[in-house]
């Protein structure tokens, strides 16, 4: 490829992200000219900086869009200039950088538009219907006055109702500029990465599935979130009033805390640790036998740990309650790790089992012949190489015991040895849910796992480049 | 190599012990009060035979909890196995953020079900539901929706809570087979002129597939046996028509204290079980002794 | 990597060998009292969680910076409690499996206790409640602790349910209370229209957990119920299929909330203090409830409504105290004294008044009253509710069947299918 050509290539590029960024900010600030009062009477020739300035959502989500797109022309200048003539693949890594940060702010400034318009629908739609039903807060009138002062030039009349009545936003139109603008961001994208049409597209795709699912799984939490830290009148909000609490209650913390929380956390901690522990110092040795060694009698084995699975703890209540009575184990945290520890041995067998097997013998003969014993072969040799598979199984009894509920509920009769999922049932009590407490602790809950999930998570990828064989 | 005859034994030991005492006695101890009387407080009675057999089968609710069951199973297994399986291969790219993604991932199963279920039950709540909030003030919808207005929905929301809780499970799983599967084959496929599907089907499925067969078998089980997101959401309201098999005998031995009928069913639900289990390993494991 | 993944299982170890030491030593040893004659009684007790602060007020510092069990100690060190507050979802898990373990807790705190004394767990109240207390109870509470002429159980506290509205909004609409069937759909009717769907005019509770009140609401209302006259089931009398259909009526007719087969006793509350719901039936601690979750309804009581020329009658509501038999404790009469000195302890005024008016419920003893009704006016009125209410058939061996039978029957009808077949399936399964 001769260098015009990508000098060309790389400066239409940059045209077409410009164009895209204006028409970015042309249907954004669309809103400002399309409010109507009453049926006929078009306003026109609104300041924007004066909207902006209103401090509604909407012109807040307006000015971060023209701060993104300004971003992304400058990034993407950055990355251009001086870099004209050179291949994608042989940039250097801070331009690389600069140009992705350029695409990726010019997407995130698409993607705010329908904010802007969902924020100006809400913000009026809801204080038409709240007004309605009486509703309103208080001083949300001089707010709209103000918002009439400035939107009509106090020409929407007098009333709050009468001026809440025109404000509408007509969405369609903006939709073809819409299909439009994201083409051509679409293809700049792709200009600035050098044709490289699909791996484009792909990133693309992958970034935006990987939002999807993240916004979806963290959905809840952000529920827990927000009602955990709400006052107790507002956690019922049977009018849909607010999405955030008014009023940030962290004293919900401290009350839980006060409640035995702390207690409750470490006794959790304590049973799903000691579990853990020992689950892998069964399941390691047998996985082990399993995978390496030909015996009479490992078949039956394999299936008998799986059938030994096909009973809920739920079921088998009466049965562990009596053989931990025999076992003087009752009402301990002993008897709770072991209960873990069995229930989920299949998993910790299979599963290690398995990543045994995948992982090729050679090392480990070949340092038996060294004259290391099975237990150092297993552990010095065997062991890092199937640490993905170990620290999934590790993970996985641990989320299970720190989970157990009604197994805890019948073996725990003193409330300073509760797990913290018997804990919590405390703010669910015969008279009252009490669901702030309840979603901030459960909150705080969740922490522990996340904490230890992250800190061993690089191992789930640290496999086979640190073990240095070849299949 | 000079392995002793014992030795595999010794090392299996301490599983053998763990998994007999635990898990097999109190199996033991169901087994036994299948066929005893038990009254309804709960004192265990004389010897009855069959008896709590026949009651069991006999119940009213039993044919549309086996079909709720089945259902929920199904669903369950089948939507998380596939949407995991996706997910897993997702994130064995290598993109930036990987690793918050993978964080955040595995959040819906680092909180207990009891806890999951009160919050999708909070969620859809017609009244004052976050779900219909958010909605509303984005001005998404005009009006509050009723997210369960008959029992049908609710099933497929406590189903889809299922999957919900489910995924990362299947996902790591997956994932975990997916990090060991050595980068050199995907080269050498490269190198073959493989595609994306090709290399798909031809490496990476066979080779997670002993991860996959796990997983799924094990999944199973505990789908089948997952207990409080049905209790805590439905209650088997209205009538049972939401119970699948485990709720059902909760309901059936502490809320009508038929403790006898309960604990049959929980024996034909482990034969259930075993026999789906046992005809989908047998076949798993025949193909892989072969391989 | 390696050296990580040994650490992480040591540190596991570790955590469990620790967790043992104190699990052996935190862990107090079950029932069976104390061998020699000098060491205290141990008793093993359950009591219910009833509100936020009934864990606190047994084991935390609720009372008066203390707790029950502490004081309870201090003036009675012969006997050593091991209390346990168990939370309602899963008091009968724990229970009933303690009792097919033969591990009977020594003292329990529910609602029912007739399976248990069929089953011949119990003791007679006389065999270890003092005399003068035993005379304290409100007699008509204390019969409703009866089997074949004994009494099993002593009542711990209990609550009246009544009809509940929001003054204003009745006022808004232009309606007074109905006091009939026709006046409450006629009433519920107005306030739909006038407010356009956005109040549910009546709440209706048939979930899995409290169904059977609303069977209780509407058959006493219309002459039926879950007896006859005899004290035999009759629960497919032609006057309970009316009254459920009538029930179902007002679900139907869209004059109630929407999910009623879901939307438990505390759903409707919260509906009600936000205002949401116009009328419901509710337990008198509804007002404290409301106020609680930052409500600010002007509320008033009326009746419960009953069929044209019915009488409408309260529902009474009661929880008991129950004490197991044990033959492996070495001296029964101190234990029955010691469960005794328990007894005398929880309902002496001084330590009773506060609990019972915690969390809003009515006393159960006579010498409890006065200070209640110091402390609040409205006891007096609620406590004359108390007097003239019914109660479920608790003392009847089939009354979990019953219950269950009935709530399955309305949702059953909820999801289209025969009140009257469904009664008649219940009775006939009763009768056999």
């Amino acid at each position: 490829m001769t260098n015009p050509e990508l000098r060309k290539k790389n400066r239409s590029s940059l045209i077409i992200l410009a164009i895209g960024m204006l028409l970015t900010l042309a249907v954004a600030s669309m809103p400002l000219y399309t409010y109507t009062i009453g049926e006929s009477e078009q306003v026109n020739g609104l300041s924007l900086w004066g909207f902006i300035g209103s401090g509604t959502s909407a012109g807040m989500i307006i000015l971060l869009t023209i701060l993104l797109a300004l971003f992304s022309l400058i990034c993407g200048i950055a990355g251009l200039m001086g870099t004209w003539e050179i291949e994608y693949k042989d940039l250097s890594p801070r331009t690389k950088t600069l140009r992705g940060a350029s695409v990726a702010s010019a997407l995130i400034a698409f993607l705010l538009i329908p904010a802007i318009y969902m924020a100006n629908n809400y913000f009026f739609n809801r204080k038409r219907s709240l007004f309605l039903t009486n509703h309103l807060e208080e001083g949300s009138e001089e707010y709209l006055q103000s918002m009439d002062r400035l939107l009509f030039k106090g020409s929407a009349g007098e009333g709050i109702e009468s001026s809440l009545r025109g404000l509408d936003i007509h969405l369609s139109g903006m939709f073809f500029l819409l299909l439009f603008t994201l083409m051509l961001m679409i293809i700049a994208a792709v200009m600035i990465r050098h044709g490289e049409i699909k791996n484009t597209l792909f990133k693309m795709l992958l970034y935006f599935f990987v939002v999807v699912v993240s916004v979806v799984t963290v959905y809840p939490y952000f529920v827990m979130l927000i009602t955990g830290l709400r006052t107790n009148s507002e956690t019922l909000d049977m009018f849909f009033l607010h999405i955030l609490p008014t009023k940030w209650m962290w004293q919900n913390i401290v009350d839980i805390l006060h409640r035995g929380v702390a207690r409750f956390l470490l006794n959790s901690l304590l049973v799903a640790g000691g579990a853990t522990g020992i689950a892998m110092l069964c399941g390691i040795p047998a996985a082990y036998a399993l995978a390496r060694m030909k015996f009479v009698g490992k078949k039956p084995f394999l299936g008998f740990v799986i059938v030994s699975q096909m009973f809920s703890p739920v079921v088998l209540l009466i049965g562990i309650s009596q053989l931990m009575n025999t076992l003087n184990l009752n009402n301990s945290l002993l008897g709770l790790m072991l209960i873990n520890a069995a229930f989920n041995q299949a998993f910790a067998i299979w599963l290690l089992r398995g990543t045994f097997i995948s992982i090729s013998p050679e090392m480990e003969e070949a340092s038996l012949i060294d004259g290391c014993g099975t237990v150092s072969a297993l552990t010095k040799v065997l062991a890092p190489m199937a640490a993905p598979g170990i620290v999934t199984a590790l993970i996985f009894v641990f989320i299970n015991a720190w989970n157990e509920y009604t197994v805890s509920t019948v073996l725990i009769s003193s409330a300073e040895l509760r797990p913290i999922t018997v804990g919590i049932t405390t703010f669910s009590s015969f008279n009252m849910i009490e669901w702030q407490y309840l979603f901030s602790a459960s909150l705080l809950a969740t922490i522990p796992v996340v904490i230890l999930f992250m800190s061993i998570e690089k191992h789930l990828t640290a496999g086979l480049t640190s073990g240095g064989v070849k299949g | 190599m000079n392995r002793t005859k014992w030795e595999p034994y010794v090392w299996l030991l301490p599983s053998i012990l763990l998994v007999s005492i635990f898990v097999v006695f109190p199996i033991f101890i169901v087994f036994k009060l299948s066929f005893s009387e038990i009254s309804k407080s709960g004192v265990v009675g004389d010897f009855i035979g069959f008896q709590n057999y026949v009651d069991a089968v006999h119940l009213p609710a039993f044919g549309i909890v086996m079909k709720n069951t089945f259902f929920w199973v199904i669903s369950v297994v089948g939507i998380s196995t596939i949407l995991g399986f996706v997910i897993a291969l997702v994130l064995n790219q290598k993109f930036r953020g990987r690793k918050i993604a993978r964080s955040i991932l595995i959040l819906p199963w680092a909180t207990s079900l009891v806890i999951q279920a009160s919050v999708w039950n909070y969620i859809i709540k017609y009244e004052y539901g976050n779900l219909n909030n958010i909605l509303l003030n984005l001005g998404i919808i005009k009006q509050a929706i009723n997210w369960r207005s008959s029992y049908q929905i609710e099933f497929i929301w406590a189903c889809a809570v299922g999957i919900f809780v489910t995924v990362p499970f299947v996902t790591f799983c997956i994932l975990s087979g997916l990090q060991s599967i050595d980068p050199a084959l995907y080269e050498a496929a490269t190198v073959d002129g493989a595609g994306f599907w090709s290399k798909l089907k031809n490496v990476t499925v066979p080779l997670v597939k002993p991860a996959l067969t796990v997983s799924t078998v094990l999944n199973i089980i505990y789908v089948f046996n997952s207990f409080p997101i049905i209790y805590t959401m439905t209650k088997g309201a209205p009538a049972n028509k939401t119970d699948t098999m485990i709720t059902y005998l909760y309901m059936l031995s502490f809320y009508e204290r038929k403790k006898g009928p309960a604990s049959a069913l929980s024996v034909i639900g482990f034969l259930i079980l075993c026999v789906c289990a046992s005809i989908y390993m047998f076949g798993v494991m025949r193909k892989e002794e072969s391989v | 990597m390696k050296k990580f993944l040994i650490m992480l299982l040591a540190a596991m170890m570790t955590f469990s060998l620790a967790a043992c030491g104190g699990g052996s030593s935190g862990g107090g040893e079950s029932s069976g009292g104390g061998e020699a004659s000098g060491e205290p009684v141990e008793l093993d007790v359950i009591i219910c969680e009833y509100g936020p602060n009934t864990q606190n007020w047994f084991l935390g510092t609720g009372m008066d910076g203390s707790n029950f069990v502490d004081k309870f100690h201090e003036a009675n060190p012969d006997v050593k409690l091991n209390l346990e507050v168990v939370s309602w979802n899963d008091v009968y898990t724990v229970v009933d499996t303690r009792i097919a373990n033969n591990q009977a807790p020594d003292i329990l705190n529910i609602d029912v206790f007739a399976n248990y004394a069929n089953d011949g767990l119990l003791m007679p109240v006389k065999d270890y409640c003092p005399e003068d207390l035993y005379n304290d109870f409100f007699p008509q509470f204390i019969e409703q602790s009866v089997i074949d002429g004994t009494v099993w159980a002593v009542p711990d506290l209990a609550s009246a349910r009544a009809m509940f509205y929001n003054v204003d909004m009745l006022k808004e609409v232009g309606v007074e209370p109905p006091k009939t069937w026709a006046e409450l759909k006629e009433v519920s009717q107005k306030i739909k229209e006038h407010y356009n769907g956005e109040v549910y005019p009546w709440g209706i509770d048939m979930t899995t957990d409290e169904g059977q009140a609303a069977f209780a609401y509407y058959t006493w209302g219309n002459g039926g119920g879950f007896v006859d006259a005899d004290g035999k089931w009759a629960v497919n009398s032609a006057e309970n299929t009316e009254a459920i259909e009538f029930a179902l009526g007002m679900i139907n007719e869209g004059l109630t909330n929407p999910n009623p087969a879901t939307e438990t006793r505390y759903d409707l509350q919260d509906m009600f203090a936000a205002g949401k719901m116009a009328m419901l039936i509710a337990p008198n601690q509804l007002p404290t409830y409301v106020a609680d979750k930052g409500g600010t309804i002007n509320m008033a009581t009326a009746g419960i409504p009953a069929a044209e020329g019915k009488t409408g009658s309260s529902v009474g509501v009661m929880d008991r105290v129950m004490a197991f038999k044990d033959d492996s404790a070495p001296d029964q009469a101190a234990r029955n004294e010691a469960i005794g000195k328990f007894l005398k302890f929880f309902y002496d005024p001084e330590n009773y008044v506060g609990w019972v008016s915690m969390e809003g419920f009515l006393p159960a003893v006579n010498s409890a009253v006065e200070a209640l009704v110091a402390s609040d006016e409205s006891f007096s009125a609620w406590l004359d509710v108390l007097n003239t209410c019914q109660f479920y058939p608790t003392a009847m061996a089939e009354w979990d069947q019953v219950k269950q039978g009935v709530i399955k029957v309305e949702q059953d009808a909820l999801a289209g299918g025969s009140v009257q077949e469904g009664l008649d399936a219940l009775q006939a399964e009763l009768t056999k």
